[in-house]
């Protein structure tokens, strides 16, 4: 198949699916909703038909529960995917990831900060933009890290990575021992990963910066393409190389914030997407970045699905079951690029 | 003689603490072919990239069409001047002619549309390079040769005025590299001042119609390239013995170096 054929099928395969698992994600769970009554209770609501044909509690189950739950994970997963693309673009690093560079732990670390500090629970968006400062404080020692003794190279920045991420843990853990214990699970969630019980509110706080997020990074998919190109080509066609990877730096961090403070921490699934993808799709941001988006709110809201359905008894957690796919997936692609930069 | 394009004056650059040049004077004139030479570690590549914009001086100035490279814009720097340098380091699922359409980014920035004028300088700048046919191969598939003129003409797609090259032949073959060199005659002859590093001095000097020598941060000797390749400047920053032979029906002499330890 031509590149131009690969990349249409791409795009319609991936295009028809999220539909498609929206749907089906919204049906299911520990209540059957038929998809017929399910659709057209979405049709009354938009002023289509008269009455839902749904029941009172089967309206009640999918307009507060399932919906706002179902869309979060879509943006949860679309925002990681992104912020995954970038950070490889950024650090010219198929294998970098949010995850993998400290920027997850520090979201992480945010957040519990927040729930053990009591902020999270009275103050307005203090969760996002708690963990939004983790992230971004972990992105920007990593940057400067890096950066400290001359050109930063990609190893040492993805090394740096990993000690940040390890410090993050660290505090993290320590933040757990301290915290009270009827907060504890409130804590567990974030490090665990998961959408249980996220509503509208969610949708509202964390997604919409999430949407954001992605949006403006979108806008910069040029300069991306730039940047993977090497900082010397980069600034030779004039970019502002360091302007240019803080702004970028800033918003993945804002993004992959917003996406921990509503699901926790949900590992690999910025790492998958895009590198799955750039095959299919090629490497230019424009092509790659809204790919990404949608692979990742599939995979994102299949995974809730599963998490959901698994197990009647339990909700399983989230990051763990991205984690279950990411794991072996990160181990093959890690192989699969051995010997090459 | 008409101004020079790209004018160096009392230009000195440092890496960290150290000083890597010194004192260079350099021009560079419309349809000029200059070749910089010098052995390893001389502080070619920092002029280059000096000259390129990319290192700020320490002391001196670079003019680049009259103006002081610091009273420059990135985008409009990136019209008037394009350097390629030796190592491409272009994703390698990229597509040739995606890479050589980012060389219109000073033109177009982040959000100007794609024109008919940016398909019609990728398009010349492909067929330039001799590279058309490799128009949608990804770069990872590429031969080291292949991705220098796919570098090479993603500069040429910039339309600039003065084209800087940091080792431009480094991994061609000899077919490559007579075609390499012939491209740099056409862009010369259309009043681009191309300036090269260049390690293989007989075909730097059989380019070249000027040719700078810098040996220890500094410019050693410049002049015509015959004239500087025989001189003791060039001998002593070598150290080897340079003998040129000129044969009746060749347009170049002919060189033969032999080592001279001091």
């Amino acid at each position: 198949m031509s590149e131009l054929g690969r990349r249409r099928a791409a795009f319609a395969a991936l295009g028809a699916a999220l539909p498609l698992a929206l749907l089906l994600a919204s049906a299911a769970g520990t209540v059957w909703l038929p998809l017929g009554d399910l659709l057209g209770s979405i049709a009354a609501a938009a002023g289509l038909r008269h009455a839902s044909p749904l029941t009172a509690a089967g309206e009640t189950i999918l307009w507060t529960v399932r919906l706002p739950r179902v869309l979060l994970a879509a943006l949860v997963g679309g925002g990681l995917a992104v912020v995954g693309a970038t950070l490889q673009s950024v650090f010219r690093n198929p294998m970098a990831d949010a995850g993998l560079l400290g920027v997850g732990s520090g979201a992480a670390m945010g957040a519990v900060l927040a729930v053990r500090l009591g902020w999270a629970a009275d103050v307005f968006l203090a969760l996002p933009l708690s963990a939004f400062a983790g992230a971004m404080a972990a992105a920007l020692a990593v940057y400067a890290l890096g950066q400290a003794g001359g050109r930063g190279s990609v190893y040492g920045l993805l090394l740096t990575g990993l000690a940040v991420s390890a410090l993050a843990s660290a505090g993290t853990s320590v933040l757990l021992v301290a915290t009270e214990e009827f907060r504890v699970k409130t804590v567990l969630f974030w490090l665990a990963g998961g959408l249980e019980g996220r509503g509208w509110t969610h949708l509202q706080s964390g997604g919409l910066l999430v949407l954001a997020g992605v949006a403006m990074l979108g806008l910069l998919a040029r300069p991306l393409d730039l940047l993977s190109l090497g900082e010397e080509e980069a600034g030779a066609l004039g970019l502002p190389v360091h302007a240019t990877r803080l702004g970028l730096l800033g918003l993945a961090a804002l993004v992959a914030g917003a996406a921990t403070s509503v699901a926790g921490s949900v590992p690999f699934v910025g790492l998958m997407a895009p590198h799955a993808l750039r095959r299919l799709v090629g490497p230019l941001g424009r092509h790659l970045l809204p790919a990404s988006f949608l692979a990742g709110a599939l995979l994102v809201v299949l995974a809730d699905v599963a998490s959901r359905t698994v197990s009647p008894s339990m909700d399983l957690p989230l990051g763990a079951l991205t984690a279950f796919v990411g794991a072996p997936y990160f181990l093959l692609a890690l192989r699969g690029s051995e010997g090459r930069a | 003689m008409s101004a020079p394009l790209l004018e160096a004056r009392g230009l000195a650059v440092s890496r960290g603490r150290r000083p890597v040049l010194q004192a260079v004077d350099l021009t560079l004139r419309a349809g000029e072919a200059l070749a910089v030479v010098g052995p390893n570690g001389a502080g070619k590549s920092t002029l280059v990239r000096a000259l390129g914009g990319l290192l700020p001086p320490s002391a001196g100035e670079v003019l680049v069409l009259g103006r002081a490279l610091a009273d420059w814009s990135g985008d409009a720097l990136g019209r008037a001047l394009a350097l390629v340098a030796s190592e491409d380091q272009g994703p390698d699922a990229l597509a040739v002619e995606d890479r050589v359409r980012l060389g219109r980014y000073p033109h177009r920035g982040p959000f100007r549309s794609w024109t008919r004028e940016d398909g019609e300088a990728v398009s010349r700048a492909l067929a330039q390079a001799g590279i058309e046919h490799l128009r949608r191969r990804a770069l990872g598939t590429l031969s080291a040769g292949e991705r220098q003129l796919a570098a090479l003409a993603r500069g040429l797609a910039q339309e600039p005025r003065i084209l800087l090259l940091d080792e431009p032949a480094a991994h061609l073959d000899i077919g490559h590299q007579l075609r390499l060199f012939r491209v740099l005659d056409d862009v010369r002859a259309a009043g681009v001042g191309v300036l090269a590093v260049a390690h293989d001095l007989p075909r730097a000097a059989a380019w070249a119609t000027r040719m700078v020598l810098v040996a220890g941060g500094r410019v050693a000797a410049q002049g015509g390239p015959d004239e500087v390749l025989a001189g003791e400047a060039c001998a002593s920053a070598f150290q080897v013995k340079v003998r040129g032979h000129r044969l009746a029906d060749v347009p170049h002499p002919l060189y033969w170096f032999e080592e001279e330890p001091r």
